[in-house]
């Protein structure tokens, strides 16, 4: 079996996403049979972009000129092209102050340097580039990164989630601390596949998965005012990983 | 008529008789106050004041994530292996008993489902009678669904009233004679009355509301899925597979599915059978108050109250299939 040729690439991000392929340690070296790992600076090196790629995930949000550039070139040598993460699906916490003039923010962290000069508002990657499927969370879960593997290593796709993190917790048969404790729990809107992780340690959900298909915002919006969560307090909360949400 | 009577101090024996006979399981609340089925270890009690558990006993029978086919090279598609051990379900209440029966119909019907068949052979029922309350509908819909169990224990001042439902909780009964009292007691009438009735079917209109009936509750609705998941009968599944990392072998999985999520009624090319929420709420409803399929005329709700416990939105489809119904004779 011809291996699966991988480009793996972090922009504006915390390389999470990537270490959490790494971390899958027990499975690396069967990966490593039928994977090549052709490009991927943040473990191998060198680096060097070259050839065409069965797939490229790419962790992170674009705002650079020359990340801009890699994810162009990643794009146009990839059969698929993979957003991994919250950053690269949504734009993640880096887009969190997009809407503020950039220049100051710019200055405010790096003063007079020129080192991040044309940086631009954090964007996600379907922004710019078409992606062919999204792998959500802060970071992914070992098993959606290696059911991804699995996927491609068959020429498929994984299945998009629809489902939020509610229905992995009512499955846990957590107790819900959204109607129980009036806490504010983004379950409801929050794509799921994590096994409502935090809601199954009495951590309420902080939407780190981004939206759920068709979440119905206006009426959470309601519902958290009824239990003294005003709007704003909301839309801060959600737009800490996903600045698309709109009220 | 002299009933077999068990006192209260006495249940702790009737525990330990059902321990020697498989891992035995019960409403308990935890600590985080969420009552569950749950192992009941030597020395817990269960909870019989426990009106409803959060998850209903379909979880012991249809696991929410479980593997039904494995794939490897070479040998194909294999059926998991591995027999279902003895598990005994201490205080289901007649309407639990009664989703029992649904299921049992819908994966033991005219092809049965092998993992479910093993694990329904290995469960013993022990039912616990129960009094309504506000979030109860059983009293006000009786049903055709039987709650039938090996043996149910029907409360009473200071004990229970014994009774066998099938040749394993007769069985069961001649093991406990020696705790049993024979006593002449009226048998008081409880919520099992409202199930196994000959029932007239369901009116055969359409009941579709129009469409701004079900948009109203779409409109309210947040879409987490609860009321789909602690349903008693709610037994739709998803099919997922996922392949292994040596590029061959692979895992099939069954996993409960929702029909109030977007992807239930998707079919190939992105083309899907209920376009929006509105729509999956009447198709919720015909499935569960109209039936369909080999169940059609069999209405699915037992009354529980469970949906209506869990929606954090406080919606209630039983209101609107009320309302519908008084408006077509």
């Amino acid at each position: 079996m011809k291996p699966l040729r991988l480009a793996i690439a972090g922009l504006t991000a915390c390389s999470g996403c990537q270490l959490s392929l790494l971390n899958c340690e027990q499975e690396l070296p069967q990966m490593l049979e039928r994977i090549e790992f052709h490009f991927f600076p943040m473990a191998c090196s060198p680096a060097i972009l070259e050839g065409e790629y069965d797939a490229t995930l790419v962790e992170g949000c674009l705002s650079m000129p020359h990340e801009l550039d890699l994810l162009l070139a990643l794009r146009q040598h990839s059969r698929y092209l993979i957003a991994v993460g919250t950053c690269a699906a949504w734009g993640g916490v880096a887009a969190l102050r997009n809407g503020e003039n950039r220049e100051e923010l710019r200055q405010s962290v790096y003063g007079s340097s020129t080192a991040t000069s044309g940086s631009f508002s954090p964007q996600p990657l379907h922004a710019m580039v078409a992606v062919d499927a999204f792998i959500c969370g802060c970071p992914p879960e070992k098993e959606e990164l290696l059911n991804l593997i699995g996927d491609l290593l068959r020429g498929a796709l994984p299945s998009p989630i629809s489902h939020p993190v509610c229905s992995d917790c009512q499955m846990r048969e957590n107790l819900c601390l959204l109607t129980e404790r009036s806490a504010l729990c983004l379950g409801p809107l929050t794509l799921g596949g994590c096994g409502a992780r935090c809601p199954s340690l009495e951590v309420p959900c902080e939407g780190c998965r981004g939206p759920v298909p068709e979440a119905n915002l206006s009426e959470a919006l309601e519902l958290y005012l009824q239990k003294g969560y005003d709007h704003a307090a909301v839309l801060g909360r959600l737009r800490r990983f996903c600045p698309e949400w709109k009220s | 008529m002299p009933a077999h009577f068990l006192a209260t101090k006495a249940l702790e024996k009737l525990l330990s008789l059902l321990r020697k006979q498989g891992e035995l399981h019960a409403p308990q609340r935890g600590d985080d106050g969420v009552l569950r089925f749950a192992l009941l270890k030597a020395g817990d009690s269960p909870d019989l004041d426990a009106l409803r558990t959060q998850l209903p006993p379909k979880k012991y029978l249809l696991h929410p994530r479980e593997t039904i086919l494995t794939y490897r090279a070479g040998s194909g598609y294999q059926e998991p292996q591995g027999r279902s051990s003895p598990l005994i379900l201490f205080g289901v209440h007649p309407c639990d008993l009664a989703g029992i029966d649904y299921l049992d119909r819908l994966f033991l019907g005219d092809a049965p489902d092998p993992t479910y068949a093993a694990r329904r052979a290995a469960l013993t029922l022990i039912g616990l009678s129960c009094f309504p309350d506000n979030l109860c509908s059983c009293h006000l819909h009786p049903s055709t669904l039987k709650a039938s169990c090996d043996l149910y224990l029907q409360r009473q001042e200071e004990g229970f009233v014994i009774t066998s439902g099938s040749l394993q909780g007769t069985e069961l009964l001649e093991k406990l004679k020696e705790i049993i009292e024979e006593r002449d007691l009226p048998i008081p009438e409880d919520t099992r009355r409202f199930f196994g009735r000959q029932l007239p079917p369901p009116s055969q209109s359409e009941l579709d509301a129009a469409m701004p009936d079900w948009q109203e509750l779409a409109n309210h609705c947040l879409g987490c899925g609860a009321c789909s998941i602690c349903c008693p009968t709610c037994a739709c599944f998803d099919v997922l597979e996922f392949g292994g990392l040596d590029g061959s072998s692979s895992e099939r999985l069954r996993c409960w599915d929702n029909c109030l999520f977007k992807s239930h009624a998707e079919v190939a090319g992105g083309m899907s059978f209920q376009k929006n929420r509105a729509e999956r709420f009447r198709y919720r409803y015909r499935h569960k108050y109209r039936g369909f399929g080999q169940l059609k005329n069999i209405p699915s709700c037992v009354g529980c109250g469970r949906c209506r416990a869990a929606c954090p939105a406080g919606l209630d489809l039983r209101t609107l299939a009320e309302r519908l119904e008084r408006g077509n004779p």
